[in-house]
C-alpha cells in the first residue's frame, strides 16, 4: 500500500496579529511535514519570524527550532520542513504592534 | 420435510456469513452493496474539510464555513494516559471546532449514487472536549452529529436538493440537555461574488432546530475528559422518497414518521450528489473534538 500522505489546511484567510498561531494538527503518522504560509494579502508592518512548535499534548507548546521569515509580499510564501516531532504540530508568530498578515497556512504530512 | 432455500436465500445467507465472520464488518448490519468502509487505518478515506463557497476573494466565503480547518487522524492522544486509541486500530478521524462557543467544523465525503434506493449510514464515534482542565467537563461540547446532502438526478422529475440533519444535542449554554434533534431550516442564499454563478447558505446555524419524538439519550460519557468510549449510530434514508427510514444509536431506535430534512430547489450542478459530513460544535470556550472511528455507508442496489 502507498503511504499516506495529505495536505492539512490549518489557517485560511486568517488575519494573523500579536501573538497568532495556527490550531492544533495531530499527525503522530506522519514522518515529515512540509509547512507552508502564504500571504493571501499584502502584509501591513514588519513582518516577525514565524516558528514551528511541537507538543506532548496539543495544549502546550514550545520552539521545535525551525524558523522562518514570515512573508513581506501579497502571494509571497515561507516554509519549514520537520520531522521527528511527535504527535502535534502548529505554526507561530509574534507579531509587533500594528503588524499583520492574512495567511493561508498549510501542512503537508507524509508517512 | 425441510424446505429447499432460494438461491436468493442462499445468497443472502452466505452475505451475512461472510459479513459476520469477518471482524472488521462484523459490528456493521450492511445492506447487500457496501458503498464505503471507512476505519481511518488506511489514511482519511476521502473525509476532507467542508470549505465554503467564495468567487473571486475568499473573504466572500461565510464566517460558518471559514472556521473549518481539516480533519485529522488521530490515535486520541491525551496528556494524562497517552493514546487512547480507536476501536480496533490506533487511529480515528478527528473534527476539532475552534476554542470558542459555538465554534464549529465539518468533515465531509463527497460521492455520487448510481440508483436511488435505501441506503444505510453507520458508524461508531465518540466526543470529548479539549482537556484543559482537571473537571468532567461533560457540558462543553455543545452537539455533535452528521448530515446528508442528496440531490436527484438531471432525468428524475422530482429532484430537489435534500439535506437530512441530525445531531446530539449534549449541551446548551451549560445545560446538560442530551437529546437527538434534527433541521428543517436553512438560511437563505446567499449570492457569493459578483456572478450568479455561487450561492451559499449556512445549513448549520444554530437556529430551526427540532427535538426527534423521545429522543432523550444519556450516552456513555466516562467519568474524566480523557476517557472515551465507542457508540453506535446507524441512519437508513431512501434515496428514491427521499424520507428517513429509521434512526438508531446504540440500544435506541428512535421514530422518524415526524422526521424531515432541509428541502430545496434542485441546484444546476449537482445531479446525483452523494455527500456525507459529521461536525462538532462547542459549548464553551474549549475545542470541542469530534471522532469518527469507522464508517460503513451501503445500499440496495
Amino acid at each position: 500500500m502507498l503511504p499516506e500522505n495529505t495536505t492539512a489546511i490549518v489557517a485560511r484567510n486568517e488575519t494573523w496579529t500579536g501573538e497568532a498561531a495556527t490550531e492544533p494538527h495531530e499527525a503522530g503518522w506522519a514522518r515529515e511535514a512540509v509547512i507552508f504560509v502564504r500571504a493571501l494579502k499584502q502584509p501591513t508592518g514588519p513582518q516577525p519570524k514565524a516558528r514551528v512548535e511541537i507538543s506532548p499534548d496539543g495544549m502546550h507548546w514550545l520552539a521545535e527550532g525551525s524558523e522562518f521569515d514570515m512573508p513581506t509580499g501579497k502571494d509571497a510564501i515561507a516554509c519549514a520542513r520537520v520531522s521527528n516531532f511527535g504527535n502535534w504540530l502548529r505554526v507561530a508568530a509574534d507579531f509587533p504592534g500594528g503588524s499583520h498578515s492574512t495567511v493561508l497556512v498549510t501542512i503537508h504530512l507524509k508517512a | 420435510m425441510t424446505d429447499t432455500p432460494t438461491a436468493r436465500e442462499l445468497a443472502e445467507a452466505m452475505r451475512l456469513a461472510m459479513l459476520r465472520a469477518d471482524p472488521k464488518l462484523s459490528r456493521f448490519d450492511p445492506l447487500p452493496r457496501i458503498i464505503s468502509h471507512d476505519d481511518f487505518s488506511r489514511g482519511h478515506c476521502g473525509w476532507s474539510q467542508l470549505v465554503g463557497n467564495y468567487e473571486d476573494d475568499l473573504d466572500t466565503m461565510l464566517p460558518g464555513y471559514a472556521q473549518h480547518t481539516s480533519a485529522m487522524l488521530s490515535t486520541l492522544g491525551h496528556w494524562d494516559a497517552g493514546s487512547h486509541g480507536g476501536y480496533d486500530s490506533s487511529y480515528a478521524l478527528k473534527i476539532a471546532t475552534r476554542p470558542k462557543t459555538g465554534a464549529q467544523n465539518v468533515a465531509i465525503k463527497r460521492l455520487t449514487f448510481r440508483k436511488r434506493c435505501p441506503i444505510r449510514f453507520e458508524a461508531y464515534f465518540t466526543f470529548k472536549p479539549e482537556a484543559t482542565e482537571l473537571k468532567l467537563s461533560e457540558t462543553d461540547v455543545r452537539s455533535v452529529g452528521f448530515l446528508f446532502d442528496l440531490q436527484g438526478g438531471d432525468s428524475d422529475g422530482d429532484a430537489e436538493r435534500v439535506m437530512p440533519h441530525l445531531r446530539f444535542l449534549n449541551a446548551l449554554d451549560g445545560e446538560h440537555v442530551q437529546k437527538w434533534q434534527f433541521k428543517r431550516e436553512t438560511t437563505t442564499f446567499k449570492p457569493i461574488g459578483a456572478t450568479d454563478k455561487t450561492l451559499s447558505h449556512y445549513h448549520l446555524a444554530p437556529d430551526g432546530w427540532e427535538d426527534v419524538p423521545h429522543g432523550a439519550q444519556r450516552l456513555c460519557y466516562n467519568e474524566i475528559p480523557t476517557k472515551i468510549n465507542w457508540t453506535y449510530l446507524r441512519f437508513d434514508f431512501d434515496l428514491a422518497s427521499m424520507q428517513a427510514l429509521s434512526f438508531q444509536c446504540n440500544d435506541r431506535v428512535f421514530d422518524m414518521s415526524g422526521f424531515d430534512s432541509i428541502r430545496i430547489p434542485a441546484m444546476k450542478n449537482l445531479w446525483c450528489m452523494l455527500n456525507f459530513a459529521f461536525f462538532a460544535e462547542a459549548d464553551t470556550n474549549k475545542r470541542a473534538f469530534l471522532y469518527v472511528d469507522s464508517v460503513c455507508v451501503s445500499g440496495d442496489f
